[in-house]
């Protein structure tokens, strides 16, 4: 037994990082690009909303799928979608919440629970509506560590200024703390090639691990004023998750119908608190600011998008990606054909 | 206060005053790159938090050093307050002679750790006169001060560091980080622990965006090739070379504390070849010259006797032949008009003034007689938008912060260049005034533009533009959509008035290359016609 020579160390070390390379390329194919497994993804926590409504109201016309099998089990009767008006962001966060079955409808105990809402920027606090209202966010969180959540994490990608300072600003990260949530900055080597085969335009592209990992996916965006898409609301919220984000620009509308087919929101939750009327989605000057108090959640992305547009005037199919979103069979935008209930708080 | 006084006599042995020196060097060096470290982070965290205390600690080091503080109160002419720590280290160098160089320098320090070769035989062949060179430079340094140029501070062991730093090791070294992360977090029962282990490392160490600097192998190489030179001689750079090693060794020169070879020398001369500086000459009798000795110690160590004493007294001023004498400083002055002067006639210079963009709130003129080219302020920006210039500013402005929007943006929500700043070259403004600054406008290619030259569309600009009424409009136009019909595209337009230049409208234009919107200097801020006022 001789002791190790330099060189020896040398040969060890090489060959140790060479079969870990190696390694890693082998499973580089199927690590880079994750295969789309709807189970891993929707661990069935609900059945999406208009199938609930069929089961339950036989008035309406099961639009997007005819021929679905009935279920078996009796489903309880909970409404496509909730508004919730006039309280404080908490109160209507939870009465929305309530009204559409409780978080217990979507998060399992023991779940990975991931938030999104939208910290676009560090530049304004929560007035100026170019973030999501903190309170609105926090209480989402407490709802889903409520029901049982194992974590809750935080998190969007700010494309102007540092996020620590962004989640700061916004005063999102003091009221996810206090709820017991955790602000998660979103690191550069964690946007992983992921393909996504039911994209007509975006067939692949580099999405956040932590979210492709969650259990629960809650889409909290704000309400907004954008110039290209209109609104920003729950689909383009979306953006945030993605690395090459000025690629979706062009045919916009679709590549975030085809990111909403691999990346399901399965719970949205539209704070309309304050709305931004114009110059979004940065903001900075509190007459754009209109304060509706108004939360709307729904299982149902389309169906949620769709009537928070109608809160600024527009008509759901002006915007791009709610048609596409029809297309692509991701919900419902026609409001009339939706079970909504509306809840005056205060 | 150390007190060496005593050395050899009684209490602590030499070879441990040169342990305790080294382990000083050792702190001081770990201070320097823990402040640097530190102030990444901490102006990463809070771009826009004032709080008085971090601001004074990432500078300290540059406070303390007395040749960027003297040429830059000569060049302003404005003394400022922080500039007076450097006083300290004058008192300190008068009292005990060049300790600065032998146990805090971390730029010595390095080149002391890498001596490259043994130099225990044989002595350099370098010739004496070249110690001489360190004192031109001081004089160059100072005489183009009184011309308010600061151009030769690039030249202080400091900014050195900062500048190494800065460009090329910390970047280097993030990027390789970042490839093994990429490459490890590929591996399944890995990936957690890579992520895990990249969110302790950002941006506490490494920038949480991959870090971009031009030039980092200029500046690496001009670093490597002041190490290499520890070839021709020991500790290279502080001998000959080093401006503020000759501050500090004409102060070193009277200083009260200095080494002294007692008569009861044997002449045995093993202090001689062992001192690093080369400070101790055999000339029939030995003698140390203080003007070169960095108090290290390593001669008492090596005497075999008990004949190398540190005694309070006042140094006798020994003029050597490498020293300050009237052809030296006549030369210089030579060297700092005919340079100066050409720099001031350089016609192109006067015509098309090398005005570039700016970090926010600063002047042109002003910034070139303040700013010491620590490049602190390209340190924290924690965009990246501020970049050294290499000749973008003209030759006297090498060095000085510039802002490449192509690279990074001045962002909304950020003031630490100017909290940085030890010398408010970029002034330390209010975020709302800081907001208001403009620093240029931003201008539209129409040719290369996607909505304009392709009709396709793009709105990027117009959505990232932070101004709160927008400077980007988006104006309305009925365009072919290729199938025959007709579409409604936006196109933008640049509200000249609002914009302030903050230039993320070019960092993140989608368009490959250079992009189809760019800042451009906007002479609102700039004196047009001239770039250096400092004369008048």
């Amino acid at each position: 037994m001789t002791s190790l020579s330099r060189k020896n160390f040398l040969r060890f070390l090489a060959t140790s990082i060479g079969s870990l390379y190696l390694s890693g390329c082998i499973n580089q194919d199927k690590l880079l690009s994750r295969s789309f497994s709807p189970e891993k993804i929707t661990p069935t926590p609900f059945l999406p909303g208009p199938q609930n409504t069929v089961e339950a109201d036989p008035t309406i016309e099961p639009e997007e799928t005819p021929t679905q099998e009935p279920s078996t089990t009796p489903v309880p009767v909970y409404p496509d979608l909730v508004v919730a008006r006039q309280g404080d962001p908490e109160q209507m966060v939870r009465a929305a919440v309530d009204s559409l079955g409780g978080m217990g409808r979507f998060v399992t105990p023991g779940d990975v629970v991931v938030v999104k809402p939208n910290i676009c920027a560090s530049y304004h606090s929560y007035e100026y509506a170019a973030t999501t209202n903190p309170w609105v966010v926090g209480a989402v969180v407490k709802l889903a560590i409520e029901a049982g959540a194992k974590q809750v994490k935080v998190m969007d990608y700010p494309f102007g200024g540092t996020a620590e300072q962004a989640y700061r600003k916004s005063g999102i990260q003091a009221e996810v703390q206090k709820a017991g949530g955790k602000m998660v900055v979103m690191s550069n080597i964690k946007f992983i090639e992921t393909a996504i085969p039911e994209g007509k335009d975006l067939r692949s592209t580099r999405i956040y691990d932590d979210i492709l990992r969650a259990d629960v996916l809650i889409n909290v965006p704000i309400a907004k004023n954008h110039e290209l898409a209109l609104l920003t609301l729950a689909m383009k919220n979306l953006m945030g998750i993605i690395y090459n984000r000025p690629y979706m620009h062009t045919n916009l509308g679709q590549r975030l119908a085809d990111l909403s087919t691999r990346v399901r929101s399965h719970l949205v939750i539209v704070d309309a608190v304050r709305m931004l009327m114009a110059h979004g989605p940065t903001g900075g000057n509190l007459a754009d600011v209109k304060k509706a108090n108004t939360v709307i959640a729904s299982p149902d992305i389309v169906a949620a998008d769709s009537y928070a547009a109608t809160l600024f005037g527009y008509q759901p199919e002006q915007l791009g990606y709610i048609n596409k979103g029809v297309q692509m069979g991701l919900g419902i935008a026609n409001l009339d054909k939706l079970n909504i209930e509306e809840i005056h708080l205060g | 206060m150390v007190k060496r006084g005593n050395i050899g006599r009684k209490g602590i042995s030499p070879s441990q005053w040169v342990k305790i020196r080294k382990i000083s060097q050792v702190i001081f060096f770990i201070i320097f790159l823990a402040l640097f470290f530190w102030s990444r982070r901490e102006f990463y965290l809070n771009p826009s938090v004032e709080s008085g205390f971090k601001e004074t600690l990432v500078n300290l080091p540059l406070k303390l050093d007395p040749l960027v503080m003297i040429a830059q109160a000569i060049a302003s002419r404005k003394i400022l307050q922080g500039s007076l720590l450097a006083v300290f280290t004058l008192i300190l160098t008068f009292i005990l002679g060049r300790v600065w160089c032998g146990w805090f320098c971390p730029m010595g320090t390095i080149l002391e750790w890498l001596p490259l070769r043994s130099w225990k035989k044989k002595q350099p062949s370098v010739p004496e006169w070249f110690r001489g060179i360190k004192y031109v430079l001081l004089m160059v340094i100072l005489f183009s001060a009184i011309f308010t140029n600061l151009t030769l501070l690039f030249l202080d062991p400091l900014t050195i560091g900062y500048r190494t730093l800065t460009t090329a090791i910390w970047p280097g070294l993030d990027k390789i980080v970042t490839f093994l992360e990429l490459q490890l977090i590929q591996v399944p029962f890995l990936s957690a622990a890579v992520g895990g282990f990249d969110s302790l490392i950002r941006p506490a160490i490494f920038p949480a965006h991959p870090a971009f600097y031009r030039y980092g192998l200029l500046y690496i190489g001009f670093f490597f090739s002041l190490i290499v030179l520890n070839v021709l001689a020991p500790r290279f750079w502080c001998r000959y070379l080093c401006p503020l090693g000759g501050l500090l060794g004409l102060l070193g020169k009277v200083s009260l504390v200095g080494c002294e070879i007692t008569s009861n020398c044997s002449t045995c001369g093993k202090c001689v070849p062992a001192c690093p500086t080369g400070a101790i000459k055999d000339q029939g009798q030995v003698f140390c010259d203080p003007g070169e000795c960095t108090m290290c110690l390593v001669c008492a160590e090596n005497c075999p006797g008990d004949s190398v004493k540190f005694p309070f007294k006042v140094s006798q001023f020994l003029n050597q032949p490498y020293d300050i004498e009237r052809r030296k400083v006549l030369l210089s002055m030579g060297a700092t008009a005919v340079g100066v002067g050409l720099l001031e006639t350089n016609f192109a210079g006067q015509v098309q003034p090398p005005t570039p963009i700016r970090p926010p709130g600063v002047m042109n003129e002003k910034l070139l007689s303040t700013c010491i080219r620590c490049g602190e302020c390209s340190t924290v920006c924690p965009t990246n938008a501020i970049q050294m210039a290499v000749l973008d500013g003209g030759v006297e402005g090498f060095w000085t912060p510039i802002i490449v929007p192509r690279i990074g943006y001045c962002d909304y929500s950020c003031q630490a260049c100017g909290q940085v700043c030890p010398v408010e070259a970029i002034p330390p403004l209010s975020l709302e005034i800081k907001r208001r600054q403009v620093i240029g406008k931003a201008l539209v290619d129409r040719d290369r533009c996607l909505p304009w030259a392709e009709n396709q569309e793009c709105i990027v600009c117009e959505e990232m533009c932070p101004v709160p009424d927008k400077a980007i409009e988006l104006e309305l136009v009925e365009v072919s959509d290729g199938t025959g019909g007709t579409k409604i595209l936006q196109r933008p337009v640049v509200v000249r008035k609002l914009c302030i230049g903050c230039g993320i409208c070019e960092t993140k234009c989608p368009v490959a290359g250079e992009a189809a919107i760019q800042i451009t200097v906007h002479s609102g801020g700039h004196q047009p016609g001239r770039n250096h006022q400092g004369w008048q």
